[in-house]
């Protein structure tokens, strides 16, 4: 297995947009971030995989400042931001999504969208929402409740949200679990066309196929830990990663 | 964002309608009209922050009280402020209270805030009580103005304002958007970079001072106040279900259900002479609304009504601490 410090591909390790170092948090006696180091390059899609209760989401939790650190750095575009509140960090242009979608449910599909502009991004947010709602085919069911979406929908409205965001960075935690193949066509184009843009992308999946398409660099983490980091192949070379976080003996 | 169109012409046939009363009902029509926009006034204030922001304020009453005894000791000997000046020294006297109580309270999940309005308002009842110059259980006199058309078009006013208030920013504008999305979910809301605290202590200042208002004129009109008859606990609670009943969260909800449980007050009481029908009436409709109307009266009107997830719901989730961050 290798060291738990991560590589990054040269062209994006010298000015990485976020860097963790030294991340600690624990709740209990359970270690969710027990000593995190990580960095996710600019215009980088950086995957993030590992077992259930390896502290993924919590990690992307303690990055979005929903939940504070015991200890440690966290440095989002040259800032330092642990431990800042949530809306802080959101205003510097960070944007995430949740495991389970965190909707606006009783609000109208184009009212979520605006909402996500509601603070600091209201210039010309209603074109943007119209843009949006076609980009993520939502255009039918614009003026629907949210509560009212199917699962699927759902998760394309909240990707829509952080895409109102204008962010810099966006973290995506499971953003295709369970949906539709359509659905996450949709996303991961949606994805690719944001990242030609120069936005940076850390991404929780567990789909393997997703993450071998779409991720430049994997990090993977374990009972609070990054293990090891790199291109696809060189996880999936790696046996005792793949035999104890997969699954799957290759 | 819902059509401009629609509200706007709602509102210019209630105004219309509201300028011809005086000249179409006698004094004693008049005056239930005027309690009738009062309550009205006052279930939207408490819909501000019960329904767009999900926070339950059980002690409206006291800033509905501290605006009426602002005035009746503005207006009284040895001041003698004329009765328009006191209303911004209610406002100054209720937004600082609200301040004191929401900054600490609305940072946190759960039944704090509630218990600590609910709270509020039983200490001022008891500081009125025990406090001279409050005048204590015997309470405070004021000038009488004997002049019902005077009240009815100031409570007309304070109404339509507080309604158009209610539209412009809940319903119209980004701040609105940025209530609602924390009502449904806080965490993302903080993580569209929507300051939470910030926008909740707001709602709840607006909320308070708008039930000030009210109060100062209410104080003025009956000439008479004690603690009961402004901080008392049953004031909280008809708000309560005026807004239940007409629809939480909603713009005309608030005004339908004030006016029309009011109306039904005064019909009892003309009728059986007591108001202890009426009381059975809102436990019956709290029940009702619970079981069958979760988004009121004005949720039959709605073209699409909550089904899966209602604003009661999302008020009752904030209430026990179970609210949406739970989840994640």
């Amino acid at each position: 297995m290798n060291t738990a410090t991560t590589s990054s591909p040269p062209s994006q390790s010298s000015d990485p947009i976020l860097t963790v170092r030294d991340l600690f948090r624990q709740f209990g006696g359970i270690k969710a971030a027990d000593g995190v180091n990580l960095e996710v390059g600019r215009c980088e899609i950086a995957g993030l995989i590992g077992p259930n209760g390896s502290g993924k989401s919590t990690l992307f939790s303690l990055v979005a400042g929903t939940v504070k650190p015991d200890s440690g750095q966290i440095r989002f575009d040259g800032r330092e931001i642990a431990g800042m509140n949530a809306h802080r960090i959101a205003r510097l242009g960070l944007a995430r999504t949740f495991q389970i979608p965190a909707m606006f449910d009783n609000m109208t599909v184009t009212e979520n969208l605006l909402a996500a502009a509601a603070q600091g991004h209201w210039h010309g947010a209603k074109d943007r929402a119209a843009e949006t709602l076609s980009l993520l085919k939502l255009d039918q069911v614009a003026q629907n409740r949210a509560s009212d979406l199917s699962g699927g929908q759902q998760k394309l409205l909240e990707f829509g949200r952080v895409v109102m965001r204008q962010a810099s960075l966006i973290l995506l935690d499971e953003v295709t679990a369970g949906v539709h193949p359509n659905i996450r066509k949709i996303i991961l184009d949606a994805i690719a066309r944001l990242r030609e843009r120069g936005i940076s992308f850390f991404i929780i999946e567990h789909d393997m196929e997703m993450v071998r398409n779409v991720c430049d660099r994997i990090i993977v983490m374990d009972a609070g830990r990054v293990v090891t980091s790199g291109a696809f192949e060189d996880i999936v070379r790696d046996s005792e990663v793949m035999q104890t976080y997969l699954g799957r003996p290759q | 964002m819902k059509s401009h169109w629609a509200d706007l012409i709602i509102l210019v046939v209630v105004v219309v309608v509201l300028a011809l009363l005086p000249v179409l009902v006698n004094n004693y029509w008049l005056r239930i009209a005027t309690g009738a926009l009062m309550w009205a006034g006052l279930a939207c204030s408490w819909n501000m922050l019960g329904g767009y922001a999900g926070y339950i304020n059980f002690g409206q009453s006291a800033f509905f009280g501290l605006g009426a005894y602002t005035t009746a000791l503005l207006m009284g000997d040895p001041i003698n402020l004329p009765f328009f000046a006191t209303i911004p020294a209610g406002i100054a006297v209720t937004a600082i209270c609200a301040i004191i109580i929401g900054a600490p309270t609305l940072r946190l999940r759960g039944a704090y805030f509630a218990i600590a309005t609910w709270a509020f308002a039983e200490a001022l009842t008891q500081f009125a009580n025990v406090m001279d110059f409050t005048g204590g259980i015997g309470g405070l006199n004021l000038p009488p103005f004997l002049n019902e058309r005077f009240f009815y078009f100031t409570m007309s006013g304070a109404a339509v304002l507080t309604y158009l208030v209610t539209w412009a920013l809940f319903e119209h504008s980004r701040f609105g958007l940025k209530v609602k999305a924390l009502r449904d979910h806080e965490p993302a809301a903080e993580a569209m970079g929507i300051n939470t605290s910030l926008v909740k202590l707001q709602t709840f200042v607006l909320s308070a001072v708008t039930a000030a208002v009210f109060g100062a004129i209410f104080a003025y009109w009956v000439t008479f106040i004690n603690p009961k008859s402004v901080f008392g606990g049953d004031i909280t609670d008809q708000m309560v279900v005026m807004v239940l009943l007409g629809g939480l969260g909603s713009l005309r909800g608030p005004a339908i259900g004030g006016i029309g449980l009011f109306v039904v007050s005064r019909l009892i009481w003309m009728r059986w002479g007591d108001t202890a029908f009426y009381i059975a009436i809102l436990g019956a409709a709290i029940v009702l609304v619970v079981l069958f109307l979760p988004n009121g009266i004005a949720g039959l009107f709605a073209r699409r009504p909550a089904k899966s997830v209602t604003v009661l719901d999302k008020a009752a989730g904030k209430l026990a601490g179970t609210g949406e961050g739970g989840r994640n």
